[in-house]
């Protein structure tokens, strides 16, 4: 049986489960003189019940699934010839795709008999462990949901066991991100230490210069220099920079604007349409950036007498991320201006207080906390963002604080350096985990710094 | 209340004419409001209110809940121009001047008419800033000394002085209930205004911090004209010269603060202070 047939039919164990321990808890209620005489309600027993029908079939169908294949290629790989045994290890790879290929039929003649056969085990051990799962599974089910039959007395604690049950169950879901954080983080980690191996680490924080093409050519792997990550820093930084001066203040004014002085009808009209301004594809945004927004600022600073615009520049694509990253900034200042309790502004007011001494001295204060979190939210979306980039400032990496010339970021760098067939071990396609590793650790500094700010705040005033 | 009871007072109603008691005074008066009207959209809150404040009195405002208690009292500094469905008629009048003439600036007037809420509500900032804000947007001192000044005067009669001088820079939301309190009273006075509106002040507090603000009401009395929402009757009684009975949106009744408790002349004032609704 294939495993989501399985899965299928344990969730229907369950599910059956679920009734007959129900039905059970209340006969057994009986004996003891009803219902309301049960430690816990009988959905609770039908509940435990079905974790114990369920779950842990469920958990070695898993483990099976993960590893199955994993299992059975090492079991072939420990039969092969020694010939085999001794290669490296991407003509290994080649000998599994062409061993899958004999079993699919797309080729017929082996290279090697020894691989013939290999695929045949394959296909033999393939259906055992099938049949095996099946087995496994089903029987585990049956034998653990006949032990959560047994268990369904009255004095049965089922609602303490499921509260129990449910609660690891949360826990493990939590986990599963901060696992996932973590193994991204690792791996990312371990190509960029393969990378660091064949360019200094120095040499790619502290280098001007950045040219991945080059040392992929040349002979010499990752002549120094090659692979400076600093124009790449400054490139993102200066357009982020660019976006946030734009975002900020028009987000920020726009949901003051909303806050307090809007009346409900332009309010009810006006946000709604902010908020399509995130919903807008950023490769929209990318197009609008190089074919209107970059021409137009080449013309308007070549009119004023301003030379040598690029027809691609930091500027086109900071304003246009800028205006892309508003709703950020709006609707998250919105809310958290708007959870300023009225009691403060009437003490204000009550004061005599204009309306904007108010927002200055008495909403803004207290809403400071969220606004800078809004704030930094829009600045990790503007220097995670690619589309707009690579459309509008080129890819150029130049090392310069002009806004009227071509840069390139980082992400953008990433996204070409992986983009098309590479060889996963060159300098060039690994110097992109590096770069993935460095931007990580750029926006984990801006949210321990933002997280700082924030419970200074929170200390100063709750 | 019951269906019954309330046809009742509709009936009341039917015949009621103005308002029992002397509403007005003769001398010595530093507020007065003459025929007030106030609408929530098309439900209408206050009917044709006349009732004059005078000079250094206290007076109490009572009245079951919803009777337009806060609405009558915030139209006294128009704080309800914040409420975009509230609509005022009627004349009232602050030393002269109609307060909801078009020439009468409302910075200005809430100066002169501060308020206290129900809830204290410091701002977010430290104790000194709380009570220096009013001055400072007000432009009523120029050197830092003379604002230390003013900010210790107000800290003083407010009486919370001894408190917290030693932790001036501190957040004004550390105090306690009572303690915010007073530093918002403070925070009114600190811009010398000529009245203070104060809407259930003590009604967030345990009892010896409400005792301190009515020895505090007691002694800003001799320099502030004090209008006071409560819903206690003793405190009423403790605290004002003279009380205001509301009822449905009407002024029921107005006088000395000992008859209305002792001798109410309308039926309705006497079942509200006997206890038979509210
Ligand atoms: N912002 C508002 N919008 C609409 N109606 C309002 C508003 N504020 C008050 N009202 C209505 O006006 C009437 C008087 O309300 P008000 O708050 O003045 O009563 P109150 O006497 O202060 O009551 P309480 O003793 O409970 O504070 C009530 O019927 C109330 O529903
Ligand atoms: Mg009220």
């Amino acid at each position: 049986m294939t495993s989501s047939s399985l899965l299928l039919l344990l969730i229907l164990i369950a599910a059956i489960s679920y009734f007959f321990g129900r039905k059970r808890s209340e006969v057994v209620a009986q004996s003891v003189g009803g219902v309301r005489y049960l430690h816990s309600l009988p959905n609770y027993y039908g509940l435990m019940a079905a974790v114990w029908a369920g779950i842990p079939g469920f958990v070695v169908l898993s483990l099976w699934v993960m590893f199955e294949s994993t299992v059975i290629q090492g079991i072939v790989a420990s039969s092969f010839p020694d010939s085999l045994k001794a290669l490296s290890e991407s003509q290994t790879n080649l000998l599994w795709s062409e061993i899958n290929n004999l079993r699919s039929g797309v080729i017929t003649n082996a290279s090697d008999p020894a691989l013939l056969t290999a695929a045949e085990q394959l296909t033999a051990l393939e259906d055992r462990s099938s049949i095996l799962k099946t087995i496994l599974t089903l029987g585990l089910a049956g034998l653990t949901g006949a032990i959560g039959w047994k268990l369904i007395r009255p004095a049965q604690k089922a609602r303490n066991q499921f509260e129990a049950f449910f609660r690891i169950l949360l826990m493990l879901s939590s986990l599963i991100a901060i696992f996932t954080t973590v193994g991204i983080v690792f791996s990312v980690l371990f190509e960029s230490v393969r990378f660091f191996r064949e360019v200094p680490f120095f040499d790619f924080i502290f280098g001007t210069k950045w040219s991945p093409q080059i040392a992929v050519t040349a002979d010499v792997p990752g002549s120094s220099g090659a692979f400076g990550a600093v124009p790449l820093f400054v490139g993102t930084l200066l357009i982020a920079f660019i976006a946030l001066l734009i975002a900020v203040p028009i987000g920020l004014m726009s949901a003051v604007y909303l806050v307090e002085y809007a009346s409900s009808k332009v309010r009810n009209v006006v946000k709604p349409l902010l908020e399509v301004l995130a919903g807008i594809p950023t490769v929209v945004y990318g197009f609008f950036a190089a074919l209107t927004m970059a021409p137009q600022l080449k013309n308007f600073f070549e009119g004023i007498g301003v030379n040598g615009v690029s027809s691609e520049s930091a500027l086109a694509a900071g304003l246009v991320m800028g205006i892309m990253i508003i709703p950020f900034v709006s609707s998250l200042a919105d809310d958290v201006i708007s959870a300023v309790p009225n009691s403060l502004r009437d003490g204000s007011y009550g004061l005599g207080a204009t309306r904007s001494e108010t927002i200055k001295q008495v909403v803004f204060p207290a809403a400071l906390p969220g606004i800078v979190g809004g704030i930094l939210l829009a600045a990790s979306r503007a220097i995670g963002e690619t589309m707009i980039v690579v459309m509008a400032a080129g890819l150029a990496a130049n090392l310069t604080a002009n806004p009227l010339e071509a840069v390139t970021t980082v992400t953008v760098q990433i996204a070409t350096l992986l983009v098309g067939d590479q060889e996963f071990d060159s300098a060039k396609t690994l110097s992109a985990f590096a770069l993935g590793l460095m931007l990580f650790f750029t926006t984990l500094m801006l949210n321990v710094v933002a997280l700082a700010v924030v419970k200074r705040f929170r200390e100063q005033y709750d | 209340m019951t269906t019954l009871a309330k046809d009742s007072m509709e009936a009341v109603f039917e015949g009621w004419t103005s308002t029992v008691g002397k509403p007005t005074m003769d001398s010595d008066v530093r507020m007065s409001t003459r025929n007030v009207d106030v609408h929530y959209g098309d439900k209408q809150a206050i009917y044709g209110v006349d009732l004059d404040i005078g000079k250094n009195e206290v007076l109490a405002m009572i009245g079951p809940s919803g009777c337009g208690k806060s609405t009558f009292l915030r139209t006294l500094n128009r704080m309800n121009d914040t409420i975009d469905i509230c609509r005022i008629t009627g004349d009232i009048i602050l030393d002269g001047d109609n307060i909801y003439d078009k020439h009468m600036d409302v910075v200005n007037l809430r100066a002169r008419v501060g308020m206290v809420f129900q809830k204290p509500n410091p701002f977010p900032k430290s104790i000194y800033d709380n009570v220096a804000y009013g001055p400072k947007i007000h432009g009523l001192v120029t050197r830092r000394a003379e604002l230390d000044e003013v900010v210790e005067t107000a800290l003083r009669k407010a009486s919370i002085w001894d408190e917290v001088k030693d932790r001036l820079d501190q957040p004004a939301t550390g105090l306690s209930g009572g303690q915010q309190q007073r530093l918002c009273i403070a925070r009114t006075i600190a811009v010398s205004p000529e009245v203070i509106l104060m809407d259930e002040p003590c009604s967030a507090l345990d009892p010896i911090a409400t005792a301190r603000i009515e020895e505090l009401i007691a002694e800003l009395s001799e320099n502030y004209t004090i209008a006071i929402v409560t819903h206690s009757m003793q405190q009423a009684a403790r605290v004002s010269h003279r009380t205001a009975y509301f009822h449905l949106g009407r002024l029921i009744e107005v006088g000395k603060t000992d008859k209305i408790f002792t001798a109410p002349e309308h039926k309705l004032t006497e079942d509200y202070i006997t206890g038979r609704f509210g």
